[in-house]
């Protein structure tokens, strides 16, 4: 493989005649520009022109994009919304971790109004989640759990033993036979390891 | 019947160190008649598995028909939904007051939860006040949150309170007893003279009489009792009496 070729922001790539723009660069006057400090790549896709793209790291950093489904934990609760640490997106982990918040109407689809945070989601939860938005420069990425197959799928009780779901509500731990409330993931059949 | 209530029963009365066990050893399952017990674990005992563990030092109690639980001491209160609690405003941010109640986070009060509070009737709560309200959420991942209305809307005795009189702080287990339903140390107490009295459940007691000696007289003696039989009580109260008249 030819030696990659290093850019900084706003150094010019080439014209659009030769290539397609892709992650990394924007169009600016006929011509591609790069918007990020790193490699040139330059891929055949098959069309007619090759793609140009720049990337930070050799391998392609896979951030979490609207409508992918993300699998996070949470780290605080709040009468209005949840925040969370997204650690893997689809099935790849993250190197960084990136926050989330889940807000108290995204918790369900149905009665957003009566949902209760404590009674959805606790601390140290894993929750499988799906992202609603990205968000402005300050806030974090917006997820929703509001369907079946979202919500929280690792749950440790008060005695610390992991819970086991019983309904779409309901969690109870094996050794104290206590039931705690948790918006519940509905995983599919295959998914479950005996 | 009688094994799990047995294992208990010769300890009621008896005072239990966290980290004791009750194991239960089911007979071998060939006959099938034996009845399914069930026991109710209160505060202070915990279900393992197949044995019930002490998780606070205390004295075993039992109530009929199956209900257990440890009676023990503290001071430190640990807010618990439902349990209605004197709390002290600390400060007003926006909808919302912060209230003191004694424990590790200060609970937040919304200024709609008054009776008759609307958006443009505001309460008349102003820092430093004492609130006299109920948990609506209580648990150890959010900050507590405090109501001065019940379910039905009215206030029931709650909101704000305590223009003169004193709060004080006593422990729990004093508190308990002030607020059961047939508690001596009222009944004694309301023979030496009249007075006001506020109970929260996180340890606090408000107290006002007719004149700030008498006041303080109700405070010691409150303070005093919690160390005392209820005979010694019951001669320290008539000596109160006869001295003061």
């Amino acid at each position: 493989m030819s030696p990659m070729k290093l850019c900084v922001p706003g150094e010019r790539l080439c014209s659009t005649e030769d290539c397609i723009p892709g992650t990394g660069t924007y169009l600016r006057h006929g011509y591609i520009f790069a918007s990020l400090a790193g490699y040139v790549l330059r891929k055949n896709e098959g069309e007619e022109l090759p793609v140009i793209s720049v990337v930070r790291e050799t391998e392609t950093q896979l951030l979490p994009d609207v409508g992918a489904i993300v699998t996070c934990k949470v780290t605080s609760i709040n009468p209005r919304f949840a925040k969370v640490h997204i650690l893997y997106v689809g099935s790849t982990p993250l190197k960084d971790r990136f926050r989330g918040t889940i807000r108290r109407e995204d918790v369900r689809a149905t009665e957003k109004d009566k949902v209760e945070t404590h009674k959805s989601f606790r601390p140290g939860d894993i929750v499988l989640a799906k992202v609603i938005s990205l968000g402005d420069v300050q806030s974090n990425y917006l997820l929703t759990t509001a369907e079946n197959e979202l919500g929280v799928v690792v749950a440790h009780s008060e005695a610390g033993a992991q819970m086991v779901p019983i309904s779409w509500c309901e969690m109870q731990c094996p050794r104290t036979h206590a039931k705690e409330f948790r918006k519940v993931a509905r995983v599919q059949p295959e998914y479950l390891q005996a | 019947m009688d094994t799990i209530h047995a294992c208990f029963k010769e300890k009621i009365g008896e005072v239990l160190l966290p980290g004791d066990v009750f194991s239960f050893r089911l007979p071998e399952s060939g006959d099938g008649s034996i009845k399914s017990e069930k026991i109710i674990c209160g505060p202070g005992l915990r279900r393992n598995g197949e044995e019930v563990r002490v998780c606070k030092s205390g004295i075993l109690r039992h109530k009929q028909p199956n209900m257990y639980w440890i009676d023990s001491q503290q001071r430190r209160y640990v807010p618990a939904k439902g349990e209605s609690v004197i709390g002290i405003v600390t400060t007003k941010s926006g909808d919302v007051f912060k209230v003191d109640v004694g424990g590790s986070e200060q609970a937040s009060l919304s200024y709609l939860a008054f009776e008759g509070a609307t958006k443009r009737n505001r309460p008349n709560v102003q820092v430093g006040d004492l609130v006299y309200g109920q948990f609506t959420i209580a648990n150890k991942d959010m900050e507590p949150e405090l109501v001065c209305i019940d379910s039905c809307g009215r206030a029931n005795g709650m909101g704000v309170f305590g223009a003169d009189g004193l709060l004080f702080k006593v422990s729990l287990g004093l508190v308990r007893r002030l607020l059961a339903p047939q508690s001596e140390i009222i009944k004694d107490l309301e023979k030496i003279f009249p007075f006001e009295l506020v109970v929260g459940m996180n340890g606090r007691v408000w107290v006002k009489a007719k004149t700030v000696q008498q006041t303080l007289i109700v405070t010691n003696l409150l303070e005093t009792s919690e160390n005392m039989t209820s005979q010694q009580r019951q001669t320290l109260f008539k000596r109160v009496a006869e001295g003061s008249l």
